[in-house]
C-alpha cells in the first residue's frame, strides 16, 4: 500500500464528493425541477407579479370602451384579444374573459390553487394513509384486518367517482377539495406502506428493539416511518400529477373550487363557450398550464421512483 | 295551510263579454242549476281542414329529461310543455288565452263557487283508440299525487259523473281558485290520464312508456336523454304539423349551439349567454325573446335590526347601485328590459315594471354612495355571500363589480340547484346571518296573487318579507270578496313591495329560444309559437311546422 | 385452495358490504334531495308525500336496512330525478358507455402497442425517448383538455365530426336487431370521445408494452430462438410479440373496465349519455338511489374483477394461496 500524505486523503474525499455531487446534478431532471420551480415561484409571488387582481376586471381605457360600447366610459371590457391579436394590447397580455379579468393574473393565481390544492392534498393523504399503512402492518391482527378491509373498499370506487361523491357533502371551496383529496387517496398508500411495514417488522433492527422493551409507538415513529419514507416520497410523487388533474376535472365539471376563484379547471369551464367565438386562448393557456405542471410532477416522480425505491429500481 | 283565496275572479270578469264560439247547440246548453259565476274561457281553435303532418322537429333542451314528466299524475312543475306533447286537458293555457276549452266544450262555475262542471266534446279518445270519458276525469283527480294535490283533495266533497260526457266536482266550500289549478299549469289535475292504460301498466309502465289523448303519440326514450313522439293525427283540434318530434337534453350551451350551426337541432332552449351574440348574428338563425320574468334580489333576515340591510336607504343603494342597462348588454346583449316590478309582465293583475304602473329602477352610484353614507356606511360595508340563482354566476359577478363600486363588498356564493334549491325552501332559516343577498328569478304561471303570497306575506313558504302594512292589506285582501277591491289590494301590495325595497327587481329576463331555416313559416311570422301568455316555453306543439 | 377462495369470497363480501354503507351513509351526507323537486312555494302536503315515497321520512337505520335487502333481491329503488327503476336506466346507459369504453380500448391499443413496441425494440434511442414522452404526456393532459382541443380543431375550426352526444342509435330492449346494429352505427360520433378517453390510457399501454417487450426479448427463450438464426423480424414479430401481448391483454382488460367508469368527464364534455354522464347528472340533482346505483355497480365489476383475478392467480402461483 502506497503512503499518501495526510492532507492528500481530505482532497481526494474532496473531489470524489464534488464527482458524485456532479453525478447527481447531471442526472437531476432538470426541466421538470426548472418547470416545478417557475410555476411555484409563480405562486408564491403571485400577488406582486401578476398585472392586475384576480378577481377585479381590468379598468378599460376611453378608447376601449369606445371601440367596444360607443360610451367613453365604462366599467370593464370583456373578451378584450391578446396582444398578437387586432386590438390586443400589451397590459392584457392575454387578453381578458367574458368578466372582463385579465387573464395572464388568473393563470398566475390558478398557479397558487393548483399547487396548495395538490401538495396539501397529497400531503394530508400521505400522512393518514401512511399512519393507517403502519398500524395495520405492525399491529397485525384485527388493525390489519379492519383497516385493510376499509382500504379494499376505498380502493374499489374510482378516484373521480368518489371525489365527486364527497365533493356534494360539504359546501364548496378550496380547502374542500383539500379534504376531498386526502379522503380519496390515503388509501393508496395505506396499502403500499403495510406492504413495506409487514416485511420490516421480521427484520432484526424491529426484533431487537422489542427485545429490549421498547413501546409500541416508539417502534413506529422511530424505527418504522423513517424506513417507509422513501416509498412513500415515490408515492406522493406520483400523486401529486393525480391530484393536480383531479382538481381540475372537479373545478371543470362544478364540484371543485368555486368561482370567482381562478382554479385552471374552473377557468376551462367557465369559458367553453368561447371556443364558439374563436378565443382557443382562453381555453389553451390554462391548459397548458396544467399539463405542464402534471408533466413535470409526473416526470420527476418517475425520477424519483429510480432513484428512491430499490424495489422499483429494479423494474 | 293557508287558505288561497286568490281567485280568477278578476281576469275572468274582465271579458265576461267574450262569445261562447259558435254556439252549437250542446255547448250551449247549461249544465248547472242556479247562477254561475263568470268565466271568461276562450274558444279552441278547431282547425277546418285536416292536414298531413310531414318533417322532423328536433329540439334541444338545455336540462335533462324526467320520464316522469310524461306523467301528469306526479306533476311537480316543470314539466308542461312535456304534457302539451302527448296529453291534454279539460281547458288549459293557449295562445288564445291563458283559460282555453280543449277536451271540454263548456265548463260552469256556479256563483257561490261550490259547484264547477265541465262537458266534453264528442267522441274524444285516447291515442290506444279508447272513449275518453268522464270516468277518466274523475279517476285522474282521484289518483293525482302531484303539487297541490293534498289541497285539491281536502276541497273536495264529491264528483258527479252526470254521463260520459258531463262531470260536476261539488266542493266542501267556495273553491275560488278551482280553475287556476284545474287548466293545467298550477297542477296537473287538469291533463287527463287513461285510467284502463294506466291500471294496466303501472307507474313505472306508464312512465316508460306514456301514452294519453294529446296531438303527439309517445314513441320511445331514452331516460334522462331523449323522448321521440309521432303525430297522431286523430286528435281533435288538428292533425299535427310535423310528423316527429325528439327533445334531446343537452346542458351545455356550446353543443346546443353547435347542434343549432350542424342542423342536428332545429329550436334550442336558453340560448341567453355567451353565444347569444352568435345566434343574434346568425342569418340562418331567428330568435325568440322569450321574456320570462324579473330577476330580483332579496335580503333575507333584512328585519332584524342587526342586518346592515334593515335600513331601507341601504336596499335602495343596492338598487341604484346596479347598472341594469350595462349589465342587460353584456348578460344578454341588450334585450333584457330593465323593469321595476319583481312579477312578470304576463301575469295577472302584475304592476307593469316599464314606467307605466312602477318606475324602471335608475342608475344612480353617487346618489347610491350619499344613501350608504347616510346610514352610517361611508365607506361601504362587507357582507357575507351573494347567492345568485343558478348557474347565473357571471350575472352574479357583474352585480358585485357594480355593488363594489359603491362600497359594497361580498362574494358569490356557487350552490348548485339542488343546494339552491334546499336553502330557499328553508325560508329565512337558509340563510343565516341576515348579510346575505340572494338573487332569484319565478316565471310561475298564473295570477300576482300567487306571487305576492309566496313571497311577500310573512310566513309565505319563500317569503323573507314581514311587514306590518303588508300584511294587514293582504288580511284584507283574503277577507274580501269584492273581485275589484281584491285587485286594488293586490297591486297596493306590489306598489308596497317594490317602494319598500323589500325586492329589488332587475330585470326581465329574455329566456332566449333559437329556431334554424327548417322552422316554417320563413321570416319573422315564426313568432307566432311564442304567442302563449306566461309561458317559458312555446307550447302548444301541434301548430309547428318544418320544412318536409 | 378451496379455503383461499372462501377467504377471498369472503373479503369479496365484506368489501362489497362496507362499499354500500359508505356510499349509503355518504350519500345521504349530500343533502336534501326533496328540496330540488319541491321548488319554493310547493305546498308541505305535497312536499311530504315525496318525502314518504322516497322512503325518506323512515328513521335512517330503516332505509339502511330497506337498501341492504332491496339490493340483496337486485332492486336498487327508483330514480328520483328520472323516475323509473335505477336498474333499468342503468342497463339502458350501459351499451352506450361500452361502446365509448371499446373503441376508446382499441385507439390505446392501436397508439400504445406499436410504439411500445418500437421504443422496446430501439431502447434509449429517439424513437424510446419520444414514446417515454408521448406516455408521460398522455399521463398528464386531463382528458377535459385533449377533449375539448378536439372539439375546437374537428368540431368548430373543420367541421368534420358531430359534437352532439352518440347520435340516434340506441340498444333498445324490445328490438334485438338494435343489439346488434347499435355497435356499427355513428362513428363519426364516437371518434372525438373515444380519442380523447383513449389518449390517457395509450400512455399506460405504451409503458406496459415497452416493459413487457423487453422482459421478453431478454428472456432465454428468445436467446435460444436468436441463437437458432431465426431472422430478427420473425424473432420480434412471431416470439417475442405473442408473449409480450399477454400482460398487455390482461392490463388492457382492465383498462376497459375502468374507461367504463371514469369516463364522466369525456362523457360530459362530449354530451356522451353513458354511465358517467348518469352518475354527474344524479350528483347533481341529487338523486340518492341513482348515485347510489351506479357507484355500486362500478364498485361490483371491480370487485368480482378483484376476486377473479386473486383467485386466478392462486391457481397459477401456488406461493400466494399459501401465502395467507
Amino acid at each position: 500500500m502506497a503512503t499518501i500524505p495526510i492532507g492528500a486523503d481530505r482532497t481526494l474525499a474532496a473531489v470524489r464528493a464534488a464527482r458524485r455531487g456532479y453525478r447527481v446534478l447531471r442526472g437531476l431532471p432538470i426541466v421538470p425541477l426548472a418547470i416545478l420551480a417557475l410555476l411555484a415561484a409563480v405562486a408564491v409571488l403571485a400577488p406582486v407579479l401578476a398585472p392586475h387582481g384576480k378577481l377585479d376586471p381590468v379598468k378599460p381605457t376611453r378608447e376601449q370602451c369606445l371601440a367596444k360600447y360607443s360610451t367613453p366610459d365604462c366599467p370593464y371590457v370583456d373578451n378584450a384579444p391578446p396582444f398578437w391579436a387586432a386590438g390586443g394590447r400589451l397590459d392584457t397580455p392575454l387578453g381578458t374573459d367574458s368578466l372582463g379579468r385579465d387573464e395572464l393574473s388568473r393563470l398566475m393565481h390558478g398557479a397558487r390553487i393548483s399547487l396548495i390544492v395538490a401538495l396539501t392534498g397529497t400531503l394530508f393523504a400521505g400522512a393518514i394513509g401512511t399512519l393507517l399503512g403502519v398500524l395495520a402492518g405492525y399491529m397485525g391482527r384485527w388493525w390489519d384486518e379492519i383497516i385493510m378491509r376499509i382500504t379494499d373498499a376505498w380502493l374499489t370506487l374510482p378516484s373521480l367517482v368518489f371525489a365527486i361523491l364527497l365533493s356534494s357533502v360539504r359546501e364548496p371551496g378550496l380547502w374542500n377539495v383539500v379534504l376531498i383529496l386526502a379522503l380519496v387517496f390515503w388509501s393508496r398508500y395505506s396499502r403500499a406502506v403495510r406492504g413495506e411495514v409487514l416485511a420490516l417488522r421480521e427484520r432484526d433492527f424491529v426484533k431487537l428493539a422489542e427485545i429490549n422493551g421498547i413501546g409500541k409507538l416508539t417502534i413506529i415513529w422511530r424505527h418504522l416511518i423513517p424506513n417507509v419514507m422513501n416509498t412513500v416520497m415515490v408515492l406522493f410523487s406520483l400523486q401529486v400529477g393525480v391530484a393536480v388533474i383531479i382538481e381540475a376535472s372537479l373545478s371543470f365539471l362544478g364540484f371543485g373550487v368555486p368561482p370567482p376563484e381562478p382554479s385552471w379547471g374552473l377557468m376551462m369551464a367557465q369559458e367553453r363557450e368561447s371556443l364558439m367565438e374563436g378565443r382557443w386562448w382562453l381555453e389553451v393557456f390554462p391548459g397548458a398550464c396544467i399539463t405542464m405542471l402534471v408533466l413535470s410532477a409526473n416526470m420527476l416522480g418517475d425520477w424519483l421512483r429510480v432513484h428512491l425505491d430499490p424495489q422499483l429500481r429494479n423494474r | 295551510m293557508v287558505t288561497l283565496a286568490f281567485a280568477i275572479l278578476s281576469a275572468l270578469t274582465l271579458t265576461c263579454g267574450i262569445a261562447w264560439g259558435q254556439s252549437a247547440p250542446s255547448q250551449a246548453r247549461p249544465i248547472l242549476s242556479g247562477p254561475l259565476a263568470k268565466l271568461a274561457i276562450k274558444d279552441a281553435q278547431v282547425a277546418t281542414s285536416r292536414g298531413t303532418p310531414k318533417g322532423t322537429l328536433n329540439i334541444g333542451l338545455h336540462f335533462g329529461i324526467d320520464p316522469g314528466w310524461l306523467d301528469p299524475l306526479g306533476y311537480h312543475g316543470a314539466a308542461l310543455q312535456f304534457y302539451y306533447l302527448v296529453h291534454d286537458a279539460l281547458i288549459k293555457p293557449m295562445p288564445q288565452g291563458e283559460f282555453t276549452y280543449s277536451l271540454a266544450e263548456r265548463a260552469e262555475v256556479s256563483a257561490d263557487f261550490r259547484r264547477a262542471a265541465f262537458r266534453l266534446r264528442p267522441g274524444l279518445r285516447f291515442q290506444d283508440g279508447q272513449l275518453l270519458t268522464t270516468a277518466d276525469v274523475k279517476w285522474t283527480y282521484e289518483n293525482y299525487r302531484g303539487l297541490n294535490f293534498k289541497y285539491l283533495q281536502e276541497k273536495l266533497e264529491h264528483i258527479q259523473v252526470v254521463d260520459d260526457r258531463t262531470i260536476i266536482f261539488h266542493f266542501k266550500e267556495p273553491f275560488l281558485d278551482f280553475l287556476d289549478l284545474y287548466n293545467g299549469s298550477g297542477s296537473g289535475i287538469g291533463w287527463i290520464v287513461p285510467r284502463h292504460y294506466y291500471e294496466r301498466v303501472g307507474k313505472d309502465g306508464f312512465r316508460a312508456r306514456p301514452m294519453g289523448a294529446g296531438p303527439f303519440k309517445f314513441v320511445s326514450q331514452e331516460a334522462g336523454v331523449q323522448v321521440s313522439v309521432e303525430a297522431w293525427d286523430q286528435y281533435w283540434r288538428r292533425a299535427p304539423g310535423v310528423k316527429t318530434i325528439n327533445v334531446k337534453a343537452i346542458r351545455d350551451l356550446a353543443a346546443r349551439m353547435a347542434g343549432l350551426e350542424t342542423g342536428e337541432l332545429d329550436v334550442a332552449y336558453g340560448m341567453t349567454g355567451k353565444l347569444l351574440q352568435r345566434v343574434m348574428a346568425d342569418p340562418k338563425l331567428r330568435w325568440n325573446p322569450n321574456f320570462t320574468a324579473p330577476w330580483h334580489m332579496v335580503f333575507p333576515g333584512y328585519n332584524e335590526p342587526s342586518s346592515p340591510f334593515h335600513d331601507q336607504r341601504v336596499r335602495q343603494a343596492v338598487s341604484l347601485a346596479i347598472n341594469r342597462a350595462f349589465l342587460a348588454k353584456q348578460e344578454t346583449q341588450g334585450i333584457a328590459k330593465p323593469w321595476g316590478n319583481w312579477i312578470s309582465h304576463e301575469t295577472r293583475d302584475a304592476l307593469r315594471g316599464d314606467g307605466t304602473d312602477l318606475p324602471v329602477p335608475p342608475y344612480d352610484p353617487a346618489k347610491a354612495k350619499q344613501l350608504l353614507a347616510a346610514a352610517g356606511y361611508p365607506n361601504g360595508f362587507d357582507f357575507d355571500w351573494y347567492v345568485p340563482f343558478v348557474p347565473y354566476f357571471d350575472m352574479a359577478e357583474r352585480i358585485l363589480n357594480d355593488l363594489r363600486a359603491v362600497g359594497l363588498r361580498s362574494k358569490v356564493q356557487m350552490l348548485d340547484a339542488p343546494a339552491y334549491m334546499a336553502q330557499m325552501s328553508k325560508g329565512r332559516k337558509g340563510f343565516p346571518g341576515n348579510r346575505t343577498i340572494v338573487q332569484r328569478i319565478d316565471p310561475r304561471p298564473g295570477g300576482a296573487k300567487e306571487l305576492i303570497r309566496l313571497y311577500a306575506v310573512c310566513g309565505g313558504q319563500a317569503s323573507y318579507i314581514c311587514e306590518p302594512r303588508i300584511e294587514s292589506l293582504w288580511a284584507k285582501h283574503e277577507a274580501s270578496l269584492d273581485v275589484a277591491e281584491r285587485d286594488r289590494l293586490s297591486r297596493e301590495i306590489q306598489r308596497v313591495v317594490i317602494e319598500g325595497y323589500y325586492l329589488v327587481p332587475i330585470y326581465l329576463q329574455p329566456f332566449v329560444h333559437a329556431v334554424t331555416q327548417k322552422v316554417l313559416p320563413e321570416g319573422e311570422a315564426v313568432h307566432r309559437y311564442w304567442d302563449t301568455q306566461n309561458a317559458p316555453f312555446p307550447w302548444p306543439w301541434e301548430v309547428w311546422e318544418v320544412k318536409g | 385452495m378451496k379455503r383461499y377462495v372462501l377467504v377471498r369470497a369472503l373479503y369479496s363480501v365484506v368489501t362489497l358490504w362496507l362499499l354500500v354503507t359508505i356510499i349509503f351513509g355518504l350519500v345521504r351526507l349530500t343533502g336534501d334531495p326533496v328540496a330540488m323537486k319541491a321548488e319554493a312555494g310547493a305546498d308541505p302536503a305535497y312536499v311530504a308525500q315525496l318525502r314518504h315515497s322516497w322512503g325518506l321520512d323512515q328513521p335512517l337505520h330503516r332505509q339502511y336496512l330497506g337498501f341492504v335487502s332491496r339490493l340483496l333481491r337486485g332492486d336498487f329503488g327508483h330514480s328520483f330525478e328520472k323516475s323509473l327503476p335505477v336498474r333499468d336506466i342503468y342497463f339502458e346507459r350501459l351499451p352506450n358507455s361500452l361502446k365509448l369504453g371499446f373503441a376508446a380500448f382499441l385507439f390505446s391499443l392501436a397508439l400504445g402497442v406499436p410504439f411500445g413496441m418500437l421504443s422496446a425494440l430501439k431502447v434509449n434511442s429517439w424513437w424510446d425517448s419520444a414514446g417515454k414522452m408521448v406516455a408521460l404526456l398522455g399521463l398528464s393532459m386531463p382528458g377535459f383538455f385533449v377533449g375539448l382541443v378536439l372539439i375546437i380543431i374537428f368540431g368548430i375550426q373543420l367541421g368534420w365530426l358531430p359534437v352532439l352526444g352518440k347520435g340516434p342509435s340506441a340498444v333498445v330492449l324490445g328490438e334485438p336487431s338494435t343489439w346488434i346494429t347499435f355497435w356499427f352505427r355513428d362513428w363519426a360520433h364516437l371518434v372525438m370521445p373515444a380519442f380523447a378517453l383513449g389518449w390517457y390510457f395509450s400512455g399506460a399501454m405504451l409503458r406496459i408494452t415497452r416493459s413487457g417487450m423487453l422482459d421478453v426479448l431478454g428472456s432465454d427463450y428468445i436467446k435460444l430462438v436468436r441463437l437458432k438464426g431465426v431472422p430478427e423480424s420473425v424473432v420480434v414479430a412471431k416470439h417475442a410479440l405473442k408473449n409480450s401481448l399477454i400482460p398487455v391483454l390482461t392490463f388492457a382488460g382492465l383498462n376497459l373496465l375502468v374507461m367504463v367508469n371514469v369516463a364522466i368527464v369525456i362523457e360530459v364534455i362530449f354530451n356522451w349519455p353513458g354511465v358517467g354522464q348518469l352518475l354527474y347528472d344524479a350528483l347533481s340533482n341529487r338523486d340518492f338511489p341513482m348515485v347510489q346505483g351506479v357507484v355500486l355497480m362500478s364498485g361490483l365489476l371491480i370487485v368480482v374483477l378483484n376476486f377473479t383475478i386473486d383467485v386466478l392467480y392462486g391457481y397459477v402461483d401456488p406461493r400466494i394461496r399459501l401465502s395467507r
